[in-house]
């Protein structure tokens, strides 16, 4: 399955004296608005070791990248450094990087001077400095000591979960299946199908949710290789891309499932108003968009008629953004402390769509939309905000800092009033008449908790979860082999929750169709010049069969000596110090690693 | 850089788990939420490979503070957590023995989101090395 490095190899460009060359990255002012990266670059040069350190706007970039592999040639470096954002998105960028250029990969440090110095030490540059250059100088420091590794390969199982049965989870199993994996599809609620069961017509070509799901739905179920476990959750992971090993409560029993890769499929919650906010659970008469649609798909057009506690409807007043693009000081935080300062994109088109329904279907309603700003920023949204107009809808612009207020009305008409500073009409103060008000309510994020721990994923400061990168690597998380589709990544709607489930299902592919996936090769080599075979580290070591007493011949006698299997070996360490001759290291992150981390850290500059 | 070293400044590792406490350092910088330069962060798969004597080393280099950031018992490595909590209990005996004030580490667990509570740590931790001037060092 899979190769034990003889750990005394060491290949070329290993055992040469280290030429170091340190590459300082400004990230377009991200980092160079604080930190001085000239004088970092500076004091870099001065470095044991260090032939070459530089400065560019964007290291990541095609510029930034080439410099190294140019340096790498011209000046026979045999080691890099790049300080510059968190090596949790560019480290493996790097590593290609050396790669390209002929050297091993793993003979690159990455030091993080944007999330760990630039951004969170904005009013001390001084210090800013000084601490992104020691941290430079512990990643040169380092560097000096790596060795050339080889990723370890293991068989990858050609099998995968997807968390979350809505359109996304949906779209992403049909993908999956049709290049050739099979799929495990957990859904916690009773059925398949998400948030769209609750929808009826959806923008932008007004197909009925239901029979969008319906004809993903059957697909599904009529696919031998998608297996659907409904009314189902996930209680714990382990293991790692390539072979996960999931356990599954469904039916009050726990089954163990084995796949290679997991991808999230949650989807969001939608806001639930504040007591009070905008009259919200103070008037029977103030509901939610959500709310609203089902009251739609209820009524039929044969009562010709739309009503709200048994009267009829005569005007409808949509307010916008409720519950998103919150602003700190005007808005009140939620229930879990935050504010929701996104846009949650889909609200306003759907809202438009809302409105053009009941000019259609009940034409002696009024529809009165007051909003902050229109977003119908989707291809063919736009239709839906000049359909609006030309039906009558009557538009209403407020400012984030006078928020309408609603009351009740003093005389006989409608029940509600709307009143609103309408900078449409430069600032007047309307009074709008309303049997029914709809908050146009966004998204929020899922109480994920209990995913988030068991998987170790990160969250973006909004509350959804996190990708590598917006635009690099949009739907790959930080966790090597759990992906993202649709909305638990943030507010999308149907069309680009597909789109992100398509991409999940691509990137899934490419991470396990060739049967086998590279781990990182940080795993124990026991040195079998120091290795006196106590066996001290197998004691401690909690993953079974990774290390073994085997026999070696040495000068004509059999010894006995501690072998690491590396596909089999966490890359933990708990051995590390167990061992009396410390004759066992993890590979990358050996204790004299650390030990010159800390000496440079110590060091002054 | 010498008229920063004129005083010198302490210097405090945050020594961080790739799984939880290092994403939960990012996800403060993310939050653009400010904390002292004087904090020096080491990413580490697991603490578990540290012995005893690596943290008494690290004072003995100049390092006036270590906050030791584990994934607590969420670790991604069974048994690694426990081993690290027992290793850490030696050094801080070691500490004692040596005349060094145990204070000087501390251990805490931090999720990749727990940027509060992160932030609370470094600032305890700058004020303790703050208030006993850098003679945090029993002689
Ligand atoms: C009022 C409203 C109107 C809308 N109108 C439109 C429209 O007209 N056009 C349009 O394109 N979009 C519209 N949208 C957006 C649309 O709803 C979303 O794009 C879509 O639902 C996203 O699909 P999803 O699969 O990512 O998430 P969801 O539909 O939320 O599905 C997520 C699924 O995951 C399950 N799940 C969650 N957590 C777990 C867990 N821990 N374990 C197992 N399962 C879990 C849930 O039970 C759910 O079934 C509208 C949204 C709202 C709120």
């Amino acid at each position: 399955m899979s190769k034990v490095n003889p750990p005394n190899e060491k290949p070329a460009n290993g055992n040469q004296q280290p030429k170091v060359g340190v590459y300082v990255c400004r990230c377009g002012g991200n980092i160079s608005d604080v930190v001085s990266v000239e004088k970092v670059a500076e004091a870099a040069g001065q470095m044991p070791d260090v032939v070459v350190a530089r400065q560019n706007t964007f290291m990541c970039s095609h510029p930034g990248q080439q410099m190294i592999v140019d340096d790498i040639a011209k000046l026979g470096l045999n080691r890099v450094v790049v300080a510059a954002c968190s090596p949790r998105l560019h480290e493996l960028t790097f590593r290609k990087t050396l790669v390209r250029a002929g050297l091993n990969a793993y003979l690159f440090e990455h030091a993080n001077i944007r999330e760990q110095v630039s951004w969170v030490s904005k009013s001390d540059p001084e210090g800013a400095t000084a601490k992104a250059t020691r941290l430079v100088g512990a990643a040169v420091a380092k560097v000096r000591l790596s060795r050339p590794l080889d990723p370890i390969k293991v068989d990858a199982t050609r099998q995968v979960l997807i968390i979350g049965g809505g359109v996304s989870g949906l779209r992403c199993a049909r993908d999956l299946s049709q290049s050739g994996f099979r799929v495990v599809l957990v859904e916690q609620s009773a059925a398949l199908g998400g948030r769209l069961t609750e929808l009826g017509r959806l923008y932008p070509v007004q197909v009925e949710a239901r029979e969008v799901l319906h004809s993903l739905i059957s697909e599904v179920s009529r696919d031998a290789a998608i297996q659907v476990l409904t009314s189902a959750e996930v209680t714990a992971v382990s293991g790692s891309i390539g072979n996960f090993s999931v356990a599954v409560r469904c039916a009050q029993q726990e089954t163990t499932i084995h796949v290679g890769a997991i991808v999230l499929a949650t989807g969001f919650d939608t806001y639930e108003p504040l007591p009070g906010e905008y009259g919200y659970a103070e008037f029977p008469e103030v509901i939610t968009l959500p709310q609203f649609v089902r009251l739609l798909e209820k009524q039929g057009p044969s009562d010709g008629q739309l009503q709200r506690n048994g009267r009829p409807v005569k005007n409808v007043c949509l307010v916008h953004c409720v519950g998103s693009r919150q602003i700190e000081g005007i808005h009140q935080p939620g229930p879990d402390g935050r504010l929701h300062e996104y846009c949650s994109r889909f609200c306003c088109t759907a809202a438009l769509q809302a409105a053009n329904e009941i000019r259609a279907r009940f034409p002696a309603v009024n529809v009165f939309d007051v909003y902050r700003d229109i977003r119908t920023y989707g291809r063919g949204h736009e239709s839906y905000y000049e359909q609006a107009s030309k039906q009558g809808v009557i538009f209403f612009r407020f400012l984030a800092e006078q928020l309408p207020q609603i009351r009740r009305a003093d005389a006989d008409g409608s029940a509600l009033v709307v009143q609103v500073k309408d900078t449409l009409t430069w600032g007047e103060d309307l009074e709008i008449p309303a049997d029914l008000v709809v908050l146009v309510t966004g998204a929020v994020p899922r109480d994920l908790s209990r995913l988030i721990d068991m998987l170790k994923l990160s969250r973006s400061p909004d509350g959804f979860l996190q990708e590598v990168h917006p635009k690099l690597r949009p739907v790959e998380t930080a966790v090597s082999g759990v992906f993202l589709a649709g909305g638990c990544q943030a507010p999308m709607d149907v069309g680009e929750s597909c789109t992100a489930a398509s991409a999940a299902a691509a990137r899934v592919s490419a991470a396990l169709l060739k049967g086998y996936v590279e781990l990182e090769p940080f795993a124990a080599v026991a040195d079998p010049a120091l290795c006196t075979g106590t066996g001290a580290c197998i004691e401690v070591c909690q993953h079974q069969r990774a290390i073994s007493l085997v026999d070696v011949m040495a000068d004509g006698v059999t010894l006995r000596r501690a072998q690491v299997n590396p596909a089999l070996c966490g890359g933990c360490g708990m051995c590390v110090p167990a061992c009396p001759h410390g004759a066992i290291q993890v590979d990358g992150w050996r204790l004299e690693q650390f030990e010159a981390m800390v000496d440079a850290i110590a060091a002054d500059y | 850089m010498s008229e920063v070293q004129q005083a010198r400044r302490p210097k405090i590792l945050l020594l961080a788990t790739t799984a939880c406490a290092y994403p939960g350092a990012d996800y403060v910088g993310q939050i653009h939420s400010e904390y002292s330069t004087d904090t020096y962060i080491i990413r580490v798969p697991a603490l578990a490979v540290f012995p005893p004597e690596f943290y008494l080393r690290c004072f003995q280099k100049g390092i006036d503070g270590i906050i030791a950031m584990s994934c607590g018992h969420e670790c991604p490595y069974p048994g690694a957590y426990e081993r690290f909590a027992e290793r850490i209990g030696r050094a801080q005996e070691l500490m004692k023995r040596q005349g060094l004030d145990a204070r000087r580490l501390r251990t805490t667990a931090i999720c990749t989101v727990c940027g509060r509570a992160f932030l609370k740590e470094v600032q305890d931790m700058v004020q303790r090395v703050a208030q006993s001037g850098g003679q945090l060092v029993g002689k």
